[in-house]
């Protein structure tokens, strides 16, 4: 930082008196000074006095500031907003007072540029008002008019919808500019009068459907999907890397729509390149964009066929009234035609609900999954393709029509290239039990086509002959189908139907759906006729009687295949496993009495003791068919009577008795040994026969059937 | 007008569509959720005094049957990862998302959310795995809760302001 030199410090000293010097000779030198500074510095003191001049004339001074005043208010703003800030509120009481003051001055200054707007402004309202009226009062008193009114009144839509439907060719309802990466809309525009709901969710899921298809219809190729259509809505779709168009449109367009909308995307991308390849989430840039997107926002409706001259119309009424007969023949011929035509809509109606009841009957059938129906019009000659409307025109038919492309448009003529993704909500796919079986049993399909009242005689063909698909062109309908589902044929066929009508793709897939489940374990597990088997919420239920060994096997299956969460077995039995229990108590619950001092049993026991051996033979064969061996431990007991050492040795004896029994019988059976004593005996002193007895344990291994080692007698 | 697209990724039934439904705006059905796959919402929110919208992609609960639809994923700038604290496997699961998510989309602002804080009891995820998260991994988490809205706004203003 310099500092300014102090002025006052730099000036000479002032020369001091010596007193040696007389007052006139100081007079003189000053004068000598004087005259050498005029002499060194009168440039500088002229520059010095026109400057203190311009300083001291106001007028000098305004013209100074008024040079650089409008360079110094373009700094200043450019800098900050301090000037706006001072300037504001003056400027605001300045033109406050002044209208206040000078009103008249005011409205004389803005007359001419307020007149004009005031006078377009009227004026477009009243041609717009009046054009209103010229089309309601055209409307309203024609015969059109009083039709479309009764069509108002019977189908319960508003007037002004039945007029636009009919006099509609085409309105861009809604242009959107989308960033292809994100799906997040970077501009949009709306017709006036459209609906639509927010760009950002409706680009975001147009996004998303569009990644959809691509992963469900491309078979692993890069497709776009470039046109969607929904009764009478279109939904144009043009597309570069960065970003994408997508148009809205009801009615159709005219065929060059779609190049206008690739020049405007294309101008679009190269305008916005920087923009879209940083992008980031800020849309602010593209507000520029709206004017050009507003471009592509149009209409036209029908041209109103222009009424026949005045001369014309009393001519023809001359004629008429001239030829009675003539008069009549017209008006037969004309009745005849209408006739004629309204049976024929009629009948292409029909036929057209029929297929549309037909894929219906395919969307309830389990384990298929209707994914796309291109439909085509009905018509006996090629020529009603051109001519053939959207056939569902009542917005009840909710399918979206899907254009694939890998590059150009294709025409949407071309039927095998069209496809339609069902917009029917998933029901196939997680349709519950009563409505997946029930429905699907429901003869819910209408009847054949109904054949028309009159004779078709300009189409040369029987009346009674059954309508086809212009150009013989069968409806494509893709299906997801289960391995165990019908096939569509064999659906429409089991319903009257005529299934050469379409032409099916089918796609496998595993439907999770509860029918095909069950039908997916039945095949499986192949139950016996004993058991009875239910699936309900993601469970397969098992009862009746089954061996063991097919019921482990038929849950370790089941557990294996999709949509099978568990399987109760509880109320399933091995009917062996009973038989088996049975023998355990029988053997563990015998009692074989010896008596007193003896080891064979009483000679009335010996009949028990046989069929004890017996038994025990059984049961060693049936658990081994169980895949089970049994091992028997037999407690041999005595009563109080005698010294311990031989009460345990005849017990001991007891035990061993029946081993040799066992033996003799062949048994390989693994038998352990005790004798007891009288440690056990029902009477503590004396004899007690029912103490000097035996005491069968049976075991089974391995323990597959836990509860048979339980047991107890 | 700054608009960014978030993804909503986690298993089955944790509560995803629950979890926001109250706070933000659609125009489509849960139905979208079971046909398309996925479900958009709208949320407006003003974070550090920028005007944001989130365009929220909630996408359907992925089980060990199934992969995450990493189209759905692409141009997402920040995601949600949420798991069931009553169930340890949906934390798993939401972690291999998250891995799959950032594999996709490339290193871009997430948090985790682990619902349904009023069960906290019945938790099977402890708050070792939730410390080890934060610590170890730098993961943003929030017990949050559908029923009550518990740290629901925060977690959107917390990925809001790491977008930002």
């Amino acid at each position: 930082m310099t500092q300014s030199p102090d002025f006052a410090d730099s000036r000479a000293p002032e020369p001091e008196h010596a007193g040696d010097t007389s007052p006139a000779e100081d007079t003189r030198a000053d004068e000598e000074i004087e005259r050498l500074r005029t002499l060194l510095f009168h440039r500088e003191l002229l520059l010095l006095e026109q400057l203190r001049a311009r300083l001291d004339s106001p007028d000098a001074r305004a013209g100074d500031v008024g040079s650089v005043l409008a360079e110094a208010l373009v700094l200043s703003s450019r800098e900050d907003d301090r000037l706006k800030m001072a300037m504001e509120p003056l400027v605001d009481r300045i033109v406050k007072e002044s209208l206040r003051d000078n009103p008249h001055e005011f409205s004389e200054s803005l007359f001419p540029l307020m007149g004009p707007s005031i006078r377009k402004s009227i004026a477009e309202s009243f041609h717009a008002m009046l054009e209103s009226f010229s089309k309601s009062m055209e409307t309203a008193f024609s015969w059109k008019g009083i039709r479309w009114r009764l069509e108002s009144l019977r189908t319960g839509k508003p007037f002004s919808e039945v007029v636009l439907l009919h006099t509609l060719v085409y309105r861009v309802d809604a242009v959107y500019l989308i960033h292809s990466a994100t799906g997040i809309s970077l501009a949009s525009v709306m017709n006036e009068g459209a609906q639509s709901g927010d760009s950002d969710m409706v680009s975001a899921m147009l996004t998303a459907i569009q990644d959809f298809v691509n992963d469900c219809l491309a078979d692993g190729k890069k497709e776009d999907l470039d046109l969607l259509r929904q009764g009478e809505y279109t939904l144009l779709v043009e597309r570069r890397p960065a970003a994408y168009l997508a148009c809205v449109i009801r009615g159709t367009p005219p065929a060059d729509y779609r190049a206008h909308m690739r020049a405007c995307l294309e101008y679009l991308v190269m305008e916005y390149a920087g923009q879209l390849a940083n992008f980031k989430g800020d849309t602010g840039p593209f507000d520029a964009a709206r004017p050009r997107l507003e471009k592509l926002l149009g209409s036209r409706y029908v041209d109103e066929d222009k009424p026949l001259p005045v001369w014309t119309k009393l001519l023809v009424a001359a004629l008429i009234v001239a030829c009675p007969g003539g008069a009549g023949y017209v008006f037969y011929r004309h009745s005849e035609n209408v006739a004629r035509a309204a049976a024929e809509a009629e009948r292409r109606r029909s036929f057209h609900a029929d297929m549309l009841a037909s894929v219906d009957l395919l969307r309830r059938e389990p384990g298929l999954l209707v994914i796309h129906v291109a439909e085509q019009p009905a018509g006996d000659t090629p020529s009603s393709t051109a001519s053939a409307a959207s056939p569902d025109s009542s917005g009840q038919n909710r399918d979206m029509q899907q254009e694939r492309t890998t590059g150009e448009a294709t025409s949407p003529a071309a039927p095998t290239d069209t496809t339609t993704l069902s917009g029917h909500t998933g029901q196939n796919r997680d349709m519950p039990p009563e409505s997946a079986t029930g429905e699907a049993a429901s003869p819910s399909a209408p009847a054949a086509p109904a054949t028309p009242a009159t004779p078709s005689g300009h189409t040369g063909q029987s009346p009674d002959a059954p309508l086809k698909n212009a150009d013989g062109t069968p409806w494509n309908v893709v299906c997801l189908k289960d391995r165990l589902a019908r096939t569509p044929e064999e659906v429409l066929r089991e319903h009257g139907k005529d299934a050469s009508l379409f032409r099916f793709t089918l796609i496998p897939y595993v439907s999770y759906e509860p029918d095909m489940v069950s039908r997916r374990v039945d095949l499986s597990i192949q139950p016996p006729e004993n058991v009875l088997m239910r699936f309900a919420d993601g469970i397969i239920y098992l009862s009746g009687t089954a061996p063991m060994d097919w019921t482990l096997e038929a849950r370790r299956k089941a557990l294996t295949l999709p949509g099978v969460k568990d399987v109760d077995i509880r109320e399933l039995s091995d009917p062996r496993t009973a038989r088996l229990a049975a023998m355990i108590r029988e053997v563990q619950g015998a009692s074989v009495e010896f008596p007193l001092g003896k080891d064979v049993p009483v000679p009335e026991d010996m009949p028990k003791l046989t069929r004890l051996v017996d038994t025990l033979a059984a049961m060693q064969r049936l658990a081994a068919e169980m895949g089970m061996t049994v091992s028997l431990t037999i407690y041999g007991h005595a009563d109080a009577v005698g010294s311990v050492a031989r009460n345990y040795e005849i017990s001991q004896a007891r035990a061993k008795v029946i081993a040799a029994m066992l033996y003799a019988r062949g048994s390989g059976m693994p038998l352990a040994l005790y004798g007891l004593g009288a440690d056990y005996a029902h009477k503590s002193e004396g004899p007690d026969q029912s103490s000097r007895r035996i005491e069968l344990r049976v075991h089974l291994s391995p323990a597959a059937v836990p509860e048979l080692n339980f047991i107890t007698p | 007008m700054l608009t960014k697209k978030i993804c909503m990724l986690g298993a089955f039934a944790v509560g995803k569509t629950s979890l926001v439904k109250q706070y933000v705006y659609s125009i489509f059905s849960d139905d979208y959720l079971t046909t398309v796959g996925v479900k958009i919402s709208k949320k407006n929110i003003v974070v550090k005094g920028t005007d944001m919208n989130l365009v929220l992609w909630d996408m359907e609960g992925r089980d060990a049957y199934t992969d995450v639809n990493v189209s759905y994923l692409r141009g997402a700038m920040g995601f949600f990862v949420v798991a069931d604290g009553t169930r340890r496997d949906t934390l798993d699961a939401a972690l291999q998302l998250r891995t799959a998510a950032l594999d996709m989309a490339g290193p871009i602002p997430h948090c985790l959310l682990i619902n349904k804080a009023d069960l906290a009891p019945d938790w099977q995820v402890t708050r070792e795995d939730v410390d080890r998260m934060r610590n170890d991994e730098g993961l943003t988490t929030f017990a949050t809760c559908a029923k009550t809205g518990q740290s629901v706004e925060e977690s959107f203003l917390a990925l809001a302001e790491a977008m930002l």
